[in-house]
């Protein structure tokens, strides 16, 4: 196994081990469940978690930076960073596998929420269409992959996890808002370019069951970039 | 080995390492030592390839840190200050986790394991959660970590920082065997750690590397001049001019008198020979009955302050 296998294991399972992984399982968990009740499951309704998918954009919001904020935050702030950089390990797979195993978790994350599908596809008839419901869970992670790795370029900015998570949150509500909400105070180059970042555009073709090749570049290609600063920014103690 | 050479290191305007040199060969246990600011964390990182050095070169058995930084890091064994661990792991599952970081092949994992576990007195805690364990047990895990992969060079700063006396005894006993093969680098400001550990010692201080020796060696160089004592029955007060005469001898004083015993201290000049026995002739001659003369030694704590003072100006620069 690889070395950023090896580190992705172990943050995974840690995440099993501490408070703050069992308080997000339920907590999305919660989230995604009133969403649920409230908006797919209507008497009468279509058969289909269209909304469900839609609204996750907004639903991750607070739960994606509870996940990352420890990555390398916590590292720092232990010492433990220090362990773990000087062992044979290139910080980039230091990185990788901290990002790997947050992205693993994220998955367990949402795993609870195949419970809706399972009542949906038990309650309804006509049952529901399963390709639109596989592309939404595909949206779920290429999305989750995205903001995870915003937050390990917060978590890898900072030895303070609190902020980290609050760097993270704010920065993917002011794009959510930006590329979401029509601009018209601002120029049209600027509004065009907030349009081509558009998450909830993106997330709401996915729902529909259109897996474009362009959206799902967009979201790995994303999660890449910050990756890339995420790295700099763990390499940067180098010349600091 | 290690081979640092010309390593220096700055934050901002504050320069924390200058121009340092040394190298450790295999077979031996050198002890940084230095109080605290004065570079050793630096140097240590340093050596470790958490940081590199503005100017000058590390080498780790043979590698060059920047250049052959995972070949350097395979061959080293580094337990950080304080042994940062994860606490919601248990001591086994950390050993496994490293000994895969570090590449040991399936077979032999639970091998090196037992082995890190055995020679750091580990087992007991095996299953128990790094969180819950005392500091002592924490420290011990953190070695254990740091020997799973056999690396002939070791890094341990302050080692025995949280052990009680007889952990102290025996981490001294384990670092002392592991010396007799590998290099084994020690970083501490605890004197008679490195005194009873080392069989050599780097002193540093302001960033500079002030002496390097074995203990004997710096307090041959920097112990400063011999010193004796002498307690003598004096009523009529001769011992202290049969003492001035006596060839070598280049100060006298008195440090206490307890009814007609006076206890004498005699500081020798440079290069003086040992002076007890013509000291004593001359006391015998003059007719002074003696019940104490002895050579007061030197220890590596007052070569340490002699060198702090030597270096002062230096550290008043550095800041």
């Amino acid at each position: 196994m690889s070395a950023a296998g090896v580190i992705a294991g172990r943050e995974f399972r840690s995440f099993f081990r501490l408070p703050v992984g069992w308080v997000v399982i339920a907590l999305y968990a919660a989230l995604t469940g009133v969403v649920f009740a409230a908006g797919t499951l209507q008497p009468g309704g279509v058969a289909t978690m269209r909304d469900f998918f839609a609204l996750s954009a907004w639903l991750m919001l607070p739960v994606t930076p509870a996940i990352s904020m420890r990555l390398l935050a916590e590292e720092a702030r232990s010492g433990t960073l220090e362990a773990l950089v000087t062992s044979p390990v290139s910080d980039a797979h230091v990185v990788l596998g901290k990002y790997l195993g947050a992205l693993v978790f994220l998955v367990a994350v949402l795993a609870p929420t195949l419970a809706f599908v399972a009542t949906l596809w038990l309650v309804s008839d006509p049952r529901p269409e399963a390709g639109p419901i596989i592309a939404g869970y595909l949206s779920l992670v290429l999305l989750g992959g995205l903001y995870l790795a915003v937050g390990t370029l917060a978590s890898a900015l900072t030895s303070n996890q609190t902020l980290a998570f609050l760097l993270t949150f704010f920065f993917l509500v002011a794009l959510l808002l930006a590329s979401g909400t029509r601009l018209d105070f601002v120029p049209s180059w600027a509004q065009r370019a907030f349009y081509a970042v558009s998450i909830q555009r993106r997330v709401a073709e996915f729902a529909k069951g259109i897996v474009g090749l362009g959206d799902t570049v967009f979201f790995i290609s994303g999660a890449a970039c910050f990756l890339a600063l995420a790295w700099g920014a763990l390499e940067s103690r180098r010349w600091r | 080995m290690i081979k640092a050479a010309g390593i220096a290191k700055s934050f901002g305007r504050v320069r924390a390492v200058r121009g340092v040199s040394f190298a450790v060969e295999p077979g031996q246990v050198a002890g940084l030592l230095g109080p605290n600011g004065a570079g050793k964390s630096t140097t240590i990182r340093i050596i470790t390839g958490f940081l590199p050095a503005d100017e000058g070169t590390v080498e780790v058995a043979g590698f060059d840190t920047r250049h052959a930084s995972l070949d350097a890091r395979r061959s080293l064994g580094y337990l950080p200050e304080a042994a940062p661990l994860y606490p919601e792991m248990s001591v086994v599952g950390f050993l496994r986790y490293r000994a895969r970081l570090f590449g040991i092949a399936p077979r032999d994992r639970a091998r090196a394991i037992g082995a890190a576990m055995e020679r750091c007195r580990v087992e007991a805690v095996r299953t128990r959660r790094i969180g819950h364990l005392s500091r002592g047990y924490r420290q011990r895990v953190g070695l254990a970590a740091a020997l799973l992969h056999d690396p002939p060079v070791l890094v341990l700063d302050e080692p025995t920082s949280a052990l009680d006396p007889s952990q102290v005894v025996e981490t001294r006993e384990l670092i002392r065997d592991l010396g007799r093969t590998r290099t084994v680098l020690v970083s501490s400001h605890v004197l008679a750690e490195v005194e009873r550990l080392c069989s050599r010692a780097l002193i540093i201080a302001g960033g500079t590397l002030l002496a390097d020796g074995t203990p004997a060696e710096l307090l041959r160089r920097h112990g400063g001049p011999a010193r004796y004592v002498v307690e003598a029955r004096d009523e009529g007060r001769k011992a202290e001019p049969a003492l001035r005469a006596v060839m070598g001898v280049a100060a006298v004083r008195e440090e206490r008198t307890d009814g007609v015993w006076r206890r004498l201290a005699v500081e020798a000049g440079t290069d003086a020979p040992d002076l007890r026995e013509p000291m004593a002739a001359a006391l015998a001659g003059a007719g002074v009955a003696v019940r104490e003369l002895s050579a007061r030694r030197a220890s590596l704590e007052d070569v340490f302050l002699r060198l702090m003072r030597t270096a002062d100006p230096v550290r008043e620069h550095a800041a």
